[in-house]
């Protein structure tokens, strides 16, 4: 199996280059990262993220043969050759396929990914009825790998101003919610000129959200609530 | 009133609603009843109705333009000056196509 890897140390080399590899995958490598673990074997540089290694926890985000996935659910069977692996597109560098998280969790934040509820606590829990709890299937699934928001050119030219389709879908997930009571203030805060409306709908986070899920019509939800809430 | 976030996305939408069915309004009158000569083409097109939706037309496509063109500025022009030019310019441009419009309606009423 032939790959190209974008290769790059910062305390070491001048720029980034690819570099070739070729290996053959034992009959259990059915997964990418399982041949990219195989091959950190023959080099020890080389360099990946990567953690629950079954498409839980979102760390061994990649661009894959130039779409963005992860290398824990992606059958080698399906991969054409040369395999070209490359980190997320537009997110700053740490090592060869590593990146910088940090301006992808900023936005994250800004949306207060977390509960505003000022009533008075219950003894128990707050109850969602089945239909209410319903409206949160195809958004609390995110596993903020970043694939989606990589892949956006809405983010890559506005990467600090606009949210991007991550944060976006979990903006969504707690304006539907309905123990949240902050849904008025959630809304307002996307409605300027850059946190939402530079979504053009390209939809390529849909297009490649290894969850299936589709961030693009949880913004167009959310412009929704924006029309419904200023009538 | 600031036109931006929403209430541009709306301007956005609802003149493109607009757009497509006056082009389909003029598209099927001309497939069922085309004009024989540019006498009677100009006679309809200065009837009052159609010179209001013509009107009405070219103003949804100037707000259309300046939201789309302006959207496409912000995305790629970050320098704050070079923006405001840009925009400017821009502004100016579909103001003179708007003032172009109104003289060719107001031409073809009188």
């Amino acid at each position: 199996m032939k790959l190209s890897i974008f290769r790059y140390n910062p305390e070491r080399d001048k720029k980034p280059y690819m570099q070739d590899y070729e290996i053959e995958p034992e009959a259990t490598d059915r997964m990418l990262l399982d041949v990219i673990l195989r091959l950190k074997v023959q080099d020890d540089s080389l360099t990946i993220r990567k953690s629950c290694r079954e498409g839980v926890c979102g760390s061994d985000a990649i661009n894959i043969n130039g779409r963005n996935g992860l290398a824990c659910v992606t059958p080698v069977r399906t991969l054409k050759e040369p395999v070209v692996l490359r980190p997320l597109p537009s997110f700053p560098v740490i090592r060869d396929l590593v990146v910088d998280m940090t301006r992808f969790f900023k936005q994250y934040h800004s949306i207060k990914p977390y509960l505003i509820n000022d009533e008075p606590v219950p003894e128990k829990e707050r109850l969602q009825s089945p239909a209410e709890r319903e409206m949160l299937d195809g958004l609390y699934e995110c596993i903020l790998c970043a694939c989606c928001t990589s892949q956006c050119p809405s983010s890559w030219w506005n990467p600090d101003k606009f949210v991007g389709p991550a944060g976006l879908l979990q903006a969504e997930r707690f304006i539907v919610d309905s123990r949240d009571r902050a849904t008025q203030e959630r809304v307002d805060d996307l409605n300027d000129a850059y946190r939402l409306f530079r979504c053009r709908s390209i939809m390529n986070c849909t297009e490649v959200c290894p969850k299936a899920l589709a961030p693009s019509r949880a913004i167009e939800m959310i412009r929704l609530a924006m029309v419904k809430s200023s009538l | 009133m600031v036109v931006t976030g929403l209430r541009a996305w709306l301007v956005q939408r609802a003149s493109a609603v607009y757009l497509l069915c006056y082009i389909v309004f003029v598209l099927v009158h001309i497939l069922l009843d085309p004009p024989t000569s540019y006498r009677a083409w100009r006679e309809w097109a200065s009837h009052p109705g159609v010179g209001i939706a013509s009107a009405v037309f070219f103003a949804a496509l100037l707000a259309h333009m300046w939201v789309g063109l302006r959207d496409v500025i912000i995305d790629y022009v970050h320098p704050i000056a070079v923006r405001a030019t840009v925009l400017a310019l821009l502004a100016l441009g579909l103001t003179g196509i708007g003032a172009w419009v109104l003289r060719i309606l107001w031409l073809s009423i009188g």
